[in-house]
């Protein structure tokens, strides 16, 4: 009996694969693709050695006063030099351990919520968020158990722009899920007070609300109170995220399917009980990569503090460009260094938040 | 162990929970509803009550005046620019005004630059090229991720400031001359006759809409295609040119002459503009290309397929097939993109344009100290301009949205 005797298969045409192949594809398809991609590549060669040779080869690494910076590259002794004032702004040194010990708890909170067992996570994870900033507070404040005070006036640089921003949108977190939960009531006039309020802070342009913060909240506040600048502009920053997260919420509300909601009333739960334990889980789930997308705008927002005069970490930037012993021209360095460090966390927060939509869309069950 | 309920007790309980005279009125949901909303207007009326009061108090402690009549009063600074005539003796009134006019300019440049830019990089997503590709991911992913104020600064004080001064001028053909000052530009100063190209363009910018709806009847009647973009883009520049030629080019060039230590003549465009526009563009551009490519990829590709199946051309298919589906999701991603450029405007704050919100909020509220009147015009103008904009995009969107029958 004869076996079957499978002849090899052949190679591909060398028309088709292999480099050549793909360069004659996606480079050089027909002629007016190849005078893009020629002119794309002599701008980049004409362009990219320069730079390189600017940022890194002759640039200026070691030292830490101006008279360092000797050769024609980049001075990032700049950069090195400030880099303390660029992260924690005027906080005491002696006292920086608490900045670091609250990054450590954000941090250890970030991984509660996605490595606890399943059924405790939720109640977990979300206690500890809705404790972290009071936490913060009190610990980076001080005042008490020994802890020396510190003035919030010294509070700034880059952890002040994470502090804003993550101690703002927390605290609107159960805030917005109200005004999302009021906008969808049957009752006329709940939904029309949270309309008012969402499109309110969603429709004012955030740099209005922080003159609000600085110049108008005093006068609401009963005569004699003095509050914190920080806290009026963080209270200002909690409405407005509450605005922006209550639309993120609605969407997600109207996402569950109608099913759910039914399904919950004809069991015999409450009403918070069906909200609290059926929805809002589902809620949340549906909503992350928004919510990420919606934390990203802030934390780029955090920047305008500058323009109220909070020590946030650009006004720091500003402050060291125009110190009387780094008056070289540093601009360019201080800008990129600050971009790089605001691209990296944004650029990984919406990396972070595609990989959520993909885990997401494998369990979907219709 | 559960207790086996007889029929009886089952029928009583569901009496109990059902018949409305048994329950607690305090159960009735529609109770309940007008119960809330009751203590919601109690507790807003307790908050505003107190605020006001609040506020009162705290005005009449400090002294600052209330109410609208500083508006008539005289300023007494002077604005970097305005587009029209605008002396530091004028009131507040026209302070508002001018800076209205500036941030319109602002958002109008903005939303401009920033729509060419966010189609080109939208579109180059789905280029042949793998290098165009690439190009257009990185603009993409870098200015979306970097804070608006920081590409403002990096523009203002990184880029413009570095121009050489004005004896240095880089220029174009001695027409355009760009430096440390600002960019200034030939201005057109017509003559007699001139108003004769303005009815041209005017009277070809109304034959472009009588031309789409005959051409768009005709093809509807027999099949024939007529190139209206190529016949209207003649229209609009060879009307008004051939007008000009016709009345004997009645018109001159203004250029700008270097005097002394700047230019002169003109229109100039000062750096603070060019930073807060360059930054507006490229960022909300950034923004625009993600949602025109979202816009081309929600169309399925069994379109484009269809499409050449039946022997359209591949630019064809672009206009036809895939632009105008494409548009239905782009178009209201486009309405808030705009908005939020509006928003940002306020930006200007930083390096010193004088928009609506630097002049106002910034400048006028330190003088006069009126915090709420100020802020209070200014939010309303910002909405008011989002308004305008989210009800033109609407009628846009209506024009292009799936015509369902």
């Amino acid at each position: 009996m004869k076996e079957f005797q499978p002849i090899p298969a052949r190679p591909a045409p060398e028309q088709t694969v292999g480099p050549i192949a793909w360069m004659r594809e996606n480079l050089f398809s027909n002629i007016p693709n190849s005078v893009v991609t020629l002119a794309l590549i002599a701008f980049l060669v004409y362009y990219i050695p320069p730079i390189v040779d600017w940022a890194f080869l002759s640039a200026n690494w070691s030292g830490t006063t101006e008279d360092a910076c000797v050769k024609e590259g980049a001075c990032w002794v700049f950069i090195n030099a400030w880099s303390y004032q660029f992260f924690y702004g005027t906080y005491p040194i002696e006292e920086v351990w608490r900045i670091n010990l609250m990054i450590v708890l954000l941090l250890i909170v970030i991984g509660m919520s996605f490595k606890l067992p399943k059924h405790y996570r939720m109640k977990a994870s979300i206690a500890a968020w809705l404790a972290l900033p009071i936490i913060g507070m009190a610990v980076l404040y001080g005042g008490w158990g020994g802890l020396e005070v510190v003035s919030t006036d010294l509070w700034g640089g880059f952890t002040l722009n994470v502090f804003m921003a993550a101690a703002s949108i927390i605290v609107a977190f159960p805030f917005s899920f109200l005004w999302a939960l009021g906008r969808r009531s049957q009752m006329p006039f709940i939904r029309s007070v949270s309309v008012i309020f969402i499109e309110f802070f969603r429709g004012v342009p955030v740099l209005s609300l922080f003159f609000m913060g600085s110049v108008m909240l005093p006068l609401f506040f009963a005569e004699g109170t003095n509050v914190d600048k920080l806290i009026r502009v963080w209270l200002v920053l909690i409405f407005f995220m509450s605005g922006y997260m209550a639309e993120v919420f609605r969407g997600g509300f109207a996402a569950v399917p109608s099913g759910q909601y039914e399904a919950a009333d004809s069991v015999g739960l409450s009403y918070w009980q069906k909200i609290l334990l059926i929805i809002l889980p589902q809620v949340i789930k549906i909503s992350m990569p928004n919510i990420l997308a919606t934390f990203v705008m802030l934390f780029k927002n955090t920047t305008f503090l500058l323009i109220i005069g909070i020590p946030e970490v650009v006004q720091t930037l500003q402050t060291a460009l125009s110190n009387s012993y780094w008056l070289g021209g540093h601009a360019l360095e201080g800008y990129l260094f600050v971009f790089l460090v605001f691209w990296a966390s944004c650029f990984g927060m919406s990396v972070l938040s595609r990989r959520i939509e993909r885990s997401m869309n494998t369990d979907k069950r219709d | 162990m559960f207790k086996q309920k007889t029929l009886e007790e089952v029928k009583a309980s569901a009496r109990r929970s059902s018949g409305s005279s048994s329950a607690a009125f305090y159960n009735n949901p529609n109770v309940r509803a007008i119960f809330y909303q009751i203590l919601l207007v109690f507790g807003l009326g307790y908050f505003f009550y107190s605020i006001i009061s609040n506020v009162l108090a705290n005005m009449e402690a400090t002294g600052i005046k209330t109410g609208f009549s500083f508006l008539s009063a005289s300023a007494g600074y002077d604005v970097l620019m305005t587009l029209i005539s605008f002396e530091s003796t004028d009131t507040y009134g026209k302070i508002f005004i001018v800076g209205f006019l500036n941030t319109l300019l602002v958002s109008a440049i903005g939303i401009f630059f920033a729509t060419i830019l966010g189609f080109i990089f939208g579109v180059a997503h789905f280029s042949h090229n793998w290098l165009i590709r690439k190009v257009a991911l990185v603009y993409v992913e870098i200015f979306r991720n970097i804070p608006l104020l920081l590409q403002v600064f990096f523009w203002y004080f990184a880029v413009l400031s570095a121009l050489p001064g004005a004896r240095q001028s880089l220029s174009l053909g001695e027409a355009i001359f760009l430096n440390v000052r600002g960019l200034y530009l030939p201005k057109m100063v017509g003559g007699d006759l001139f108003w004769v190209a303005e009815v041209a363009l005017a009277l070809s910018i109304a034959g472009i809409f009588v031309l789409r709806r005959w051409a768009k009847k005709r093809q509807e009647l027999t099949g024939q295609q007529f190139p209206v973009l190529n016949v209207s883009i003649a229209m609009v520049i060879g009307l008004p040119i051939l007008a000009l030629l016709l009345t004997g080019l009645p018109f001159e060039m203004e250029y700008p002459a270097l005097k002394g230590f700047n230019y002169f003549g003109g229109i100039t465009v000062i750096p603070e503009l060019m930073a807060l526009a360059i930054a507006l563009s490229v960022y909300t551009g950034a923004f625009i290309a993600e949602a025109v490519r979202a816009g081309v990829q929600a169309i399925p590709h069994g379109q484009t397929e269809a499409a050449r199946s039946i022997g359209l051309k591949e630019k064809k298919i672009m206009q036809l097939i895939i632009v105008p589906q494409a548009m239905r999701v782009i178009v209201p991603l486009l309405n808030s993109e705009y908005q939020s450029l509006v928003k940002n405007s306020t930006l200007a704050a930083a390096i010193g344009y004088p928009d609506l919100f630097n002049v106002f909020v910034g400048t006028a509220l330190n003088q006069t100290g009126q915090a709420i009147e100020t802020i209070f015009m200014t939010i309303v103008v910002y909405f008011v301009v989002n308004m305008v904009i989210s009800f033109l995009m609407n009628r846009f969107n209506n024009a292009v949205a799936l015509v369902s029958r």
